[in-house]
């Protein structure tokens, strides 16, 4: 059975039928693609505007940088790489060596740790005596040891010996990471 | 130099010949053939080989400006005359001329494609305009026209010059009357100037084929065709004929002189240093040199006034369309490009950002750290030098606390009452201490001394830097006064 041959009507409504199809789908392609690429760059547009942001978060930082370094280099300190649990032994150790090496005889030495609430890890007592230039010697260089200590208090005494002088020294060893946590909270 | 280059292409020089188009671009030449009809203007296909032959020579790019084409065309055809005008303003002076072409020439100037150089400064006299004399050459437009379209569509500017003018410009110092004589194979072309500008022109129908070859070339009808020429035979008594040409040997010039036979000196015309080929290739390559302008082309439009009009014409509409089109759709689809092709690249920027951020928190947490531990340093060091400074010699310090909440006390033993009263008044002024206040004064048991119990508040932090910075200074000032004065002299013993 061979199928009927389409007369010239039939042709012309298939073809312009055709055609409308065509049209249809170009336009609704055309229009799904628009959509797909514009969705695209509401997406990319979103994420340069969050590139600018984070942008603008970080330019202020150049300067805290360089004055964070400033500070670093007149402590001899970089805070990031203290250890708290070895923080007080190795602080308390700097500050015996740097007495015996400005010639000063030290006493006794009392270590007392910090309350729990406070930025204090420990703080040390130290007893000493020597000739007055080298205690104050000890006393401004206690900040450039490498360690966040502050001489809380500190008394002089007259020695029994002439051009000596005895000290007793209350140093604070300041606890970077309980820093840290407060600036959390 | 390299982008001067790009921007202005060198010139192209043509010459257009009976039949034939000669065109030079540096040392590069070619020579193409001019098919005309019957009628004698050029078929279509023959203006087409000669437009892509053209295009294939000249080389420019799209971008590029259209080269110059500097085109000499023969005489043929072309009236020469002298004109004399009253001057006016520009409107008046052109109207004239108009008038003055129509008249002097066989067809009306819409229809000629000419060219004028004015001769002479006008000088008015007894309140009369001055006169204006011109010198102006024209030729039918049609003929030029073809020449006009085959080089626009090459992409060239062509500029429309006498070969004779140009040829002129090999002659040394071109001055008086003189003749100028160019062989050609099938017509040779003859020109007289006076005072160095062209007066008349002929075209010789002569066979110059042999022109290389002088005894075979039968220069006697040369000769008789030149003194032929009615009109010309006077003019050229006596002057130098320069002759030039493809091949043109001096024994040619020699026998030529001979053959006329009327004291006309025949001269060859040398071509300069390169051998172009053509006297007017030459002659036109001097046009080109920075300065050296030819006084007389001849244009299609002379007037000007629809100069605007023509370019409009000429505009390539279908190519700079598709350009500005090309250039919408880029700006179109260059937003979403960019939104497929860098949004990788943006994300990897934004996370290493957001890894960057983590880093800086950290660097907040040390900057607090360490602003803190500064903050919190007492200036002991700075209150025992004022310690220091403020007592009076002999002072016994027993015993001297600070603290870091800014207290201070001390005990210690003066002489007397008064020193008491001073030490105290100079801790004050030292702009260190606050609340000084002696505690406990009293007299050792021999009454020598004065033992005391003192006790002080430290002034608040920034008052202490202010404080500081004032006791640097002044130690400064005083360590520069000590160094500036002199030694004090030493006594001598009597």
């Amino acid at each position: 059975m061979t199928p009927r041959l389409l007369n010239d009507r039939e042709k012309k409504t298939v073809r312009i039928a055709g055609i409308g199809v065509a049209i249809y789908l170009v336009l609704f392609g055309g229009y799904e693609a628009w959509q797909h690429f514009d969705q695209k760059r509401r997406e990319y547009r979103a994420l340069a505007d969050e590139a600018r942001d984070l942008r603008q978060q970080t330019l202020p930082y150049q300067e805290k940088v360089l004055v964070v370094k400033k500070l670093m280099d007149e402590f001899h300190l970089d805070p990031a790489r203290l250890k708290r649990d070895t923080v007080v032994s190795d602080a308390s150790a700097a500050i015996q060596k740097a007495a015996k090496a400005g010639g000063l005889q030290l006493g006794s030495i009392r270590e007392t740790p910090a309350h729990s609430a406070g930025k204090t890890l420990a703080s040390v007592q130290l007893e000493g005596s020597g000739p007055a230039p080298a205690v104050l010697s000890f006393l401004a260089g206690l900040n450039i040891i490498g360690y966040p200590l502050v001489v809380d208090s500190v008394q002089f005494t007259a020695d029994n010996r002439p051009g000596q002088v005895k000290m007793n020294l209350i140093i604070l060893i300041l606890d970077f990471d309980q820093q840290q946590e407060a600036g959390h909270a | 130099m390299k982008i001067n280059s790009l921007l202005h292409p060198p010139p192209v020089f043509v010459e257009f010949g009976p039949g034939w188009l000669r065109a030079q671009r540096g040392l590069e030449r070619v020579e193409l053939p001019l098919e005309c009809a019957p009628s004698g203007r050029l078929t279509g296909l023959g203006k087409e080989k000669i437009i892509a032959a053209l295009k294939d020579f000249n080389q420019a790019r799209n971008w590029q400006p259209r080269a110059r084409a500097w085109c000499a065309i023969s005489s043929r055809g072309v009236s020469v005359r002298r004109l004399s005008l009253p001057n006016g303003n520009k409107e008046e002076f052109h109207q004239r001329l108009l008038l003055q072409i129509e008249a002097e020439f066989p067809l009306p100037p819409g229809e000629l494609a000419w060219g004028c150089l004015p001769l002479n400064q006008p000088q008015p006299a007894n309140g009369a305009a001055g006169k204006q004399e011109l010198l102006v050459a024209a030729v039918k437009k049609d003929g030029l026209a073809e020449y006009h379209e085959i080089l626009q569509a090459a992409g060239l500017e062509p500029v429309f010059i006498l070969a004779a003018m140009a040829r002129r410009q090999l002659c040394a110092p071109p001055t008086g009357s003189f003749a100028l004589l160019d062989i050609g194979t099938t017509q040779s072309e003859l020109t007289i100037f006076e005072n160095a500008l062209p007066a008349a022109s002929r075209i010789l129908f002569w066979d110059g084929r042999n022109a290389s070859q002088p005894e075979a070339a039968d220069l006697n009808a040369l000769a008789q065709g030149i003194k032929g020429i009615q009109g010309l035979e006077a003019g050229l008594n006596g002057t130098k004929l320069f002759v030039s040409g493809n091949g043109i040997a001096r024994e040619f010039t020699e026998r030529l002189t001979q053959s006329l036979g009327n004291g006309c000196q025949c001269e060859r015309l040398e071509a300069g240093p390169v051998d172009s080929g053509s006297a007017a290739l030459a002659g036109l390559a001097k046009f080109a040199s920075p300065g050296a302008a030819p006084g007389l082309t001849i244009r299609l439009e002379p007037g000007g006034s629809n100069g605007s009009a023509t370019r409009w014409a000429a505009w390539d509409w279908k190519k700079w369309g598709a350009r500005a089109g090309a250039l919408v759709a880029a700006a179109l689809i260059l937003p979403y490009a960019e939104a497929l092709l860098l949004t990788p690249h943006l994300q990897r920027t934004v996370a290493a950002f957001k890894t960057e951020a983590k880093r800086l928190e950290m660097i907040d947490r040390e900057l607090d750290f360490l602003r803190n531990l500064k903050l919190s340093q007492p200036p002991y060091v700075d209150l025992l030098y004022v310690f220091s400074q403020s007592a009076p010699p002999g002072t016994r310090f027993d015993s001297l606390s600070l603290n870091s909440h800014g207290e201070v006390s001390l005990r210690a033993a003066f002489h007397d009452g008064q020193q008491v009263a001073d030490f105290r008044n100079q801790l004050i002024t030292s702009g260190f201490f606050t609340n000084v206040v002696v505690e406990e004064q009293a007299p050792t048991p021999d009454r020598q001394r004065v033992t005391v119990r003192m006790s002080a508040l430290e002034k608040p932090a920034p008052q202490l830097q202010l404080a500081s910075a004032m006791l640097a200074m002044a130690d400064r000032n005083k360590a520069a006064t000590k160094a500036a004065s002199p030694p004090p002299a030493r006594k001598e013993s009597p």
